[in-house]
């Protein structure tokens, strides 16, 4: 068997839709403004007294008829996300280009549509049976939004939805990589969709890991997190004449626990290590890192421990979670879709509402904003069950 | 120090042992004054919140994850059932 | 019309709840022995420390057991694997707790079950379990699920010139969520997908391709009608075909409209 060589891919076109903002344009200002997205958590019957990052106005917004059977909160989020920045006109040109079929949908999420069958059960009939305007089999099952995304998008080809907790629509980029070098797709419709639910927020507040103010990553004071939910997408595509560059990925596991990370960070750092590899790399060539940085105990610091002795002190490193709450399986995206913008942009965002850093921290880990050039940037996604994705993204030429 | 459970140590011994599963473990062989966490029954954190809950259910109080007390509190199964019967109110 | 090079299949792990292992499970398709008369109880995942497996619920217990099995198989380190973990539904136990606790007292879920609700719980125990830093992912496609991981898996392998262990499960669906998520019994599967390595290897070649549904293979066996109510059946074309020693085509549906073409070399 030869061997089929990594070869960085073309971004052609992406978006992001988040509580900090609709698209890429209201992105960029959030940030550029230092514009937190953070509400006070009003969202479900008993709201827990928290944060959370949210989208206004799906309440309003059904899906249109066409997609009615794919009615739900999470997959109206995605269709926002789709119809922003131009992207569905994108992906139609891609079909144009290459054909429905040769085009994959590979979309990330950590709990879909869960939130539909939520509210069945809050309703349900008096034999048991689901409500009649949600006995829908399609959203009650993960793949409700990687089937919704390739319907709404007229694709043909191959269509998987990946659910590892918060390194989801980060592992897509991979997964899509893959499947372009193995000759089975030449561009990909990659990206994640989460909507807030309260499985992730009681779920996570069971664990006590929900933060009752705004989150503050890497601050001395942080006592977790807030959920937010988000939805982006991006195009990838083989062979492309402009457009920003996935240049490699790193995928590892903790092998420790499910819900708290490897003290040493021994996943992650070898997520790392194997980012850099396929981007050929280095940590000095690095300009902008958008940290994981939930603004739990333990991931802050096994993050924050890993930067500061991996990376110059010139690396300009912060977690965005302070505009957009944590997003779980969209996070990947969002912070990818961030990192983009800040190469596009040169501005790179710090971190929101932390005051006082952690003693962890190294210099890289900045709270404010700066105007700066770069080429070259990672994201990390550190997930629950010990999932990680580092990305290594990049504008301009290769060399 | 009587190494024989009491009425509500058994009690408390028998919730444990269902809310967290432990296989092969008798209630009754649970030694009141034996470590709960890391050694001797080798529960970790994910558990003493499985038990807060428990706890919560059956006995109608919070148990706090910030309450400085918590190593005494949780250390045995003694000390545990001890803390229930001052502040239970079922 | 995409093609991926032909790979090796070194190991082959079934476990249904009266098909308890690819032995029986094979035999059954052969007719040459019928299944099980009572339901075998659920694994036990040996592989677990013992914290991990009293917290395991069905899910984890049955993936880990055919993953366990199928490494085996193929004489593999499980923890030298990546590792591709599917499931159409995931836990629906879990899920039917989820929603109801939701619905009654939200604020006293379990932070156990919490942990068990998540698509990559399996995937996460199983990395635990072997101390594997190697990365796995956790995927899901409705009816697709089975074709959509073993491409994935094999796409993988192709790529990364390792070995991958491809597990899929579904299990018994409760409470109103089945009504919706219709699933009964378990049923697991797992293949461990490897770079060819000699002539004696039974091969496996993908092709995908535009299709319907009218054109995939249709079960024949006498194991169809066991696994028919178990929302991971469309898998067992697939087994069916590995069971005999004949070289073999099986078409598997991939989305509404793609086909994967899996040609399955004769063994010895």
């Amino acid at each position: 068997m030869s061997t089929l060589k990594f070869r960085p891919l073309r971004v052609t076109a992406y978006t992001v839709c988040s509580a900090a903002g609709t698209g890429r344009a209201a992105t960029l200002s959030a940030l550029v403004e230092r514009r937190s997205g953070l509400t006070p958590n009003d969202f479900g019957a008993s709201p827990l007294a928290t944060w959370i990052g949210r989208v206004p106005g799906l309440e309003e917004q059904a899906l249109p008829a066409a997609w009615a059977e794919w009615e739900c909160r999470n997959n109206r989020l995605a269709w926002r996300g789709l119809v922003i920045d131009d992207f569905v006109d994108a992906v139609a040109a891609a079909r144009e280009r290459y054909g429905a079929e040769r085009i994959a949908v590979l979309i990330g999420t950590s709990t879909a549509s869960i939130g539909a069958s939520e509210d069945a059960y809050r309703r349900l009939e008096s034999d048991g049976r689901y409500p009649a305007d949600l006995r829908r089999p399609i959203v009650h099952t993960p793949h409700s939004l990687g089937d919704f995304v390739q319907h709404a998008l007229a694709l043909r080809g191959i269509a998987v939805t990946v659910a590892t907790a918060c390194s989801s629509s980060a592992k897509v980029f991979g997964q899509a990589e893959r499947l372009i070098r193995a000759g089975l797709a030449d561009a990909a419709v990659v990206g994640g969709v989460d909507t807030l639910c309260g499985s992730t927020l009681f779920g996570f507040n069971s664990l006590e890991l929900i933060a009752s103010e705004r989150c503050r990553p890497f601050d001395v004071a942080r006592h977790g997190i807030n959920i937010g939910e988000a939805a982006g997408f991006a195009l990838l595509e083989r062979e492309a004449g402009s457009g920003a560059w996935l240049l490699g990925y790193g995928e590892s596991s903790d092998a420790h626990h499910m819900s708290a990370p490897h003290p040493e960070g021994v996943g992650a750092r070898r997520a790392l290590q194997d980012a850099l590899e396929s981007s050929q790399l280095t940590p000095a060539s690095i300009d902008y890192i958008n940290l994981h940085g939930t603004a739990s105990l333990k991931n802050d610091e096994v993050e924050a421990r890993l930067v500061a002795d991996l990376f110059p002190s010139r690396t300009f490193a912060s977690s965005t979670k302070g505009w957009t709450g944590h997003t779980l399986g969209a996070a990947g995206i969002v912070e990818a879709a961030i990192s983009l913008i800040a190469l596009e942009s040169g501005w790179l965002p710090g971190t929101l509402n932390t005051g006082q850093l952690d003693p962890a921290c190294g210099p890289q880990i900045r709270r404010e904003n700066e105007q700066r050039r770069a080429q070259r940037a990672l994201s990390f996604s550190f997930g629950f069950g010990g999932s990680n994705c580092v990305l290594a993204l990049g504008r301009g030429d290769l060399t | 120090m009587s190494a024989i459970q009491s009425a509500g140590e058994r009690e408390l011994a028998e919730l444990i042992v269902t809310a967290l599963n432990l296989e092969g473990v008798a209630p009754a062989d649970i030694e009141p004054e034996a470590a709960l966490f890391k050694t001797g029954l080798g529960l970790d954190s994910i558990d003493a919140l499985e038990l807060a809950l428990e706890i919560s259910k059956r006995y109608g109080f919070q148990l706090r994850s910030d309450d400085e007390n918590n190593l005494r509190i949780f250390r045995s199964l003694r000390s545990l059932a001890a803390h229930i019967e001052r502040h239970r109110t079922t | 019309m995409s093609a991926l090079p032909p790979i090796a299949i070194e190991g082959v792990a079934f476990w249904h709840t009266r098909m308890p292992g690819w032995t029986i499970a094979r035999a059954v398709i052969r007719g040459e022995q019928d299944a099980s008369a009572t339901p075998a109880p659920r694994p036990t995942p040996g592989l677990l420390a013992p914290t991990e497996r009293r917290r395991a619920p069905d899910t984890v217990a049955l993936a880990l057991e055919v993953a366990a099995r199928a490494c085996e198989a193929a004489d593999r380190s499980p923890a030298q694997l990546r590792s591709v973990f599917a499931s159409t539904y995931g836990d629906l136990g879990i899920s039917d707790y989820m929603c109801a606790t939701l619905a009654g007292t939200p604020t006293l879920i379990s932070p156990t079950k919490f942990h068990n609700s998540v698509h990559n719980a399996a995937a996460g125990y199983w990395s635990i379990g072997t101390a594997s830093h190697a990365s796995y992912t956790a995927i899901s496609a409705y009816r697709y699920t089975f074709a959509s991981a073993v491409l994935e898996a094999a796409t993988q392998v192709v790529c990364d010139e390792q070995p991958v262990v491809c597990v899929a499960f579904d299990v018994e669906a409760k409470g109103p969520l089945g009504t919706v998520a219709p699933s009964t019994g378990l049923l697991g599967v797992a293949l461990v997908l490897a770079p060819p390595r000699g002539e004696s290897q039974r091969t496996l070649a993908l092709r995908v391709e535009q299709g319907s549904a009218a054109d995939i293979t249709q079960a024949r066996s006498g194991a169809a009608a066991l696994v028919a109510e178990n929302a991971l059946a469309p898998c067992l074309p697939f087994f069916e075909a590995l069971a005999h020693s004949t070289p073999a085509s099986v078409v598997l549906a991939l989305s509404d409209h793609c086909l994967l073409h899996a040609q399955v070399s004769g063994s010895q």
